[in-house]
């Protein structure tokens, strides 16, 4: 895996206020990395820093190795970005958009911009107003942009943000297509994390301005050796007490159905045994995937609430 | 760097309210020539003029002994020499009002291209903040700076089209309303002493660049706001107000000799050219010193915020 952006102990403060707090993580050609956390946590400062938009108080930014700092005009020739809505110009026509950014980049033929715009799909809408865009049609615009120049890293500041969930299906698609055809490195912020799950490969999350966890998204998901497995047994109290004795450090509650247990995998045919052996009824075991939801939480607030203080 | 000029031209002309102001300026041409015309007297060439201009010569003369103001003596100087040189050379005073008076009575409305200007500058840099497109404009592999001076230059591009406009116009409508002048009449023109001829065309565009100067130097000073302030409003108010009001303030507050390093004190030229200065100790280097530092003032503020400013919004 070739990395192609590098952030080295990023600092940002404003005005005696730190903002972001020596935030260190790399990204990989091909993968789609996610960058989660709660409104206001650094997210979008962190992806303004990186297209060179907020000036870096310490430490540096990479992009293809040249520093986004002292090297601005080669780091950001490899990015394409779209940060928070796409803003286009209203009164000029999606070709007249994309010839203005087109422009500002060398080498980018007419029958570049064409395919591009076949690519995002507004081939019949590009001679149009933006200003008579959908926020759809805007938004894969915005996309088009972004990709006019081939670029190596594609940043996505909350891409999602006000999409129906055809509009957001259709991004999410586009994203892994993109990371797997063409290898490229794509960062996608967002605080929605069923959105996070389906799209990205790396998760790291940030809060208040550090960066708390950088772990793969199945990993994160089914991270840890000790499952969560939802038991259907009856009596549930019995089979209760019975865990307890056995089994004194585990963590169990009763559940709807049954019980709730935290176990490793192995130990699962030895529960049964001794659940059948005292005549307990076992209808059912089910493994329990955590959603990033839950690590999120869990994450945020084990490692996030004594920071505050 | 032409490729940027291209974009922001683009986006000037894209948006129909830079054409309502062409056809403001135009309008707005065409009635101050119907006024005109309606003003137009029946004209005689005094018979007598080379004794008309006699006598003037020696009412100056009169004049300029009884002054005690260096000022006054120099301007009555160069009328006595222009007066002689007109006797001299058979050139008749007052020739009838042709489409090259027209011309220059039209640069009166340069204050109004002055206007349109300025709605342009302040609105350059300011805009791009208020339709949220700066963000996709400053990822480009392009540095600020090089954005920034692309849109100074579009400002002064479109300066010079407008300026162009009411040239050009004024020069059809004049010819049209006033008719072309059957032989051609110099402009006499004092310095160092002497008269000379001036082509009537060269003297007037460099008339109209110029008085064109206060212009030019408040649509900078509006292009300074709008970078710095990132609000459109504040740079169009303050630069339309002082460009109202800016030369009637200098006067009023002429009698300071600190009054001459004001910027509206310096912006006329034409007062080295045609006249004399509006205080002592005033030169045309003088001047052009200090508009020179206004400028690089304005400029250097603009460019170090654009290029530090965190773009957050």
């Amino acid at each position: 895996m070739e990395t192609i952006v590098e952030l080295k102990n990023v600092t940002k403060v404003i005005k005696g206020r730190t903002i972001i707090d020596n935030i260190s993580f790399q990204v990989n050609k091909g993968e789609v990395f996610g960058f989660l956390g709660p409104n206001g946590a650094g997210k979008t400062t962190t992806i303004r820093m990186i297209v060179g938009l907020i000036g870096i108080t310490s430490g540096d930014i990479t992009v293809g190795g040249s520093s986004i700092k002292s090297n601005f005009e080669d780091a950001v020739r490899h990015i394409g970005a779209i940060v928070e809505n796409p803003e286009m110009y209203k009164f000029l026509t999606g070709y007249q958009n994309l010839i203005h950014y087109a422009r500002m980049s060398k080498g980018i033929s007419k029958e570049k911009i064409a395919e591009t715009v076949e690519l995002v799909g507004l081939t019949d809408r590009i001679h149009d107003k933006v200003k008579t865009y959908s926020l759809g049609m805007r938004q894969r615009l915005g996309l088009a942009q972004c990709l006019l120049h081939d670029p190596q890293v594609l940043i996505l500041d909350e891409p999602t943000n006000g999409l129906d969930p055809a509009g957001i299906r259709e991004i999410r698609d586009y994203v892994r297509l993109l990371a797997r055809e063409k290898n490229l490195a794509v960062i996608v912020s967002s605080h929605l994390l069923s959105e996070m799950e389906m799209m990205c490969d790396r998760i790291g999350i940030i809060q208040n301005g550090r960066l708390i966890d950088v772990q793969l998204v199945h990993e994160l998901v089914h991270g840890e050796s000790k499952m969560t497995y939802e038991m259907e047994v009856v009596p549930s109290d019995k089979a209760l007490t019975l865990l307890g004795t056995h089994y004194p450090n585990v963590r169990a509650h009763r559940s709807r159905n049954g019980i709730t247990v935290e176990l490793p995998k192995e130990e699962i045919p030895n529960l049964v045994k001794i659940f059948v052996s005292e005549d307990i009824q076992v209808f059912a075991i089910k493994e329990v995937a955590k959603t990033l939801e839950d690590r999120f939480l869990e994450l945020t607030t084990e490692k996030g609430a004594p920071s505050r203080g | 760097m032409v490729n940027l000029i291209k974009n922001e031209w683009m986006k000037i002309f894209k948006r129909p309210g830079t054409y309502v102001m062409i056809a403001i300026l135009i309008v707005i041409i065409s009635i101050f020539g119907i006024f005109h015309k309606y003003q137009e007297r029946q004209f005689n060439l005094d018979k007598n003029w080379e004794q008309t201009l006699h006598q003037e010569n020696v009412a100056l003369k009169k004049q300029m002994e009884q002054s005690n103001s260096k000022l006054e003596k120099q301007y009555y100087k160069e009328e006595i020499a222009i007066n002689d040189y007109r006797i001299k050379h058979h050139l008749p005073f007052n020739e009838k009002y042709n489409v090259w008076s027209f011309v220059k009575d039209a640069s009166q409305l340069i204050i109004l291209a002055g206007l349109f200007t300025i709605i342009i500058s302040a609105g350059i840099v300011a805009s791009e903040f208020n339709w949220g497109t700066i963000k996709l404009l400053l990822i480009r592999p392009i540095n600020r700076s090089k954005i920034l001076a692309s849109k100074y230059l579009t400002v002064l591009l479109f300066a010079l089209l407008m300026l162009a406009i009411l040239f050009a116009f004024s020069a059809v409508l004049g010819a049209i309303l006033f008719g072309t002048p059957d032989h051609p009449v110099p402009y006499l023109k004092y310095a160092n002493g002497q008269v000379t001829e001036q082509n009537i065309i060269v003297y007037l565009m460099i008339y109209y660049g110029l008085s064109s100067i206060d212009t030019i130097m408040l649509a900078t000073m509006a292009f300074m706001i709008s970078t710095v302030f990132r609000n459109s409003s504040l740079a169009i108010g303050l630069s339309l107000f002082l460009l109202f009001t800016g030369s009637q303030f200098t006067l009023l507050l002429s009698r300071f000799s600190w009054a001459k390093y004001i910027l509206f004190a310096n912006t006329n030229l034409m007062q080295y050219v045609d006249g004399t200065p509006m205080m002592e100790g005033m030169s045309m280097s003088f001047s052009v010193i200090m508009l020179l530092v206004y400028y690089v003032i304005f400029q250097l503020l603009a460019f170090l915020v654009f290029k530090k400013r965190d773009v957050a919004a």
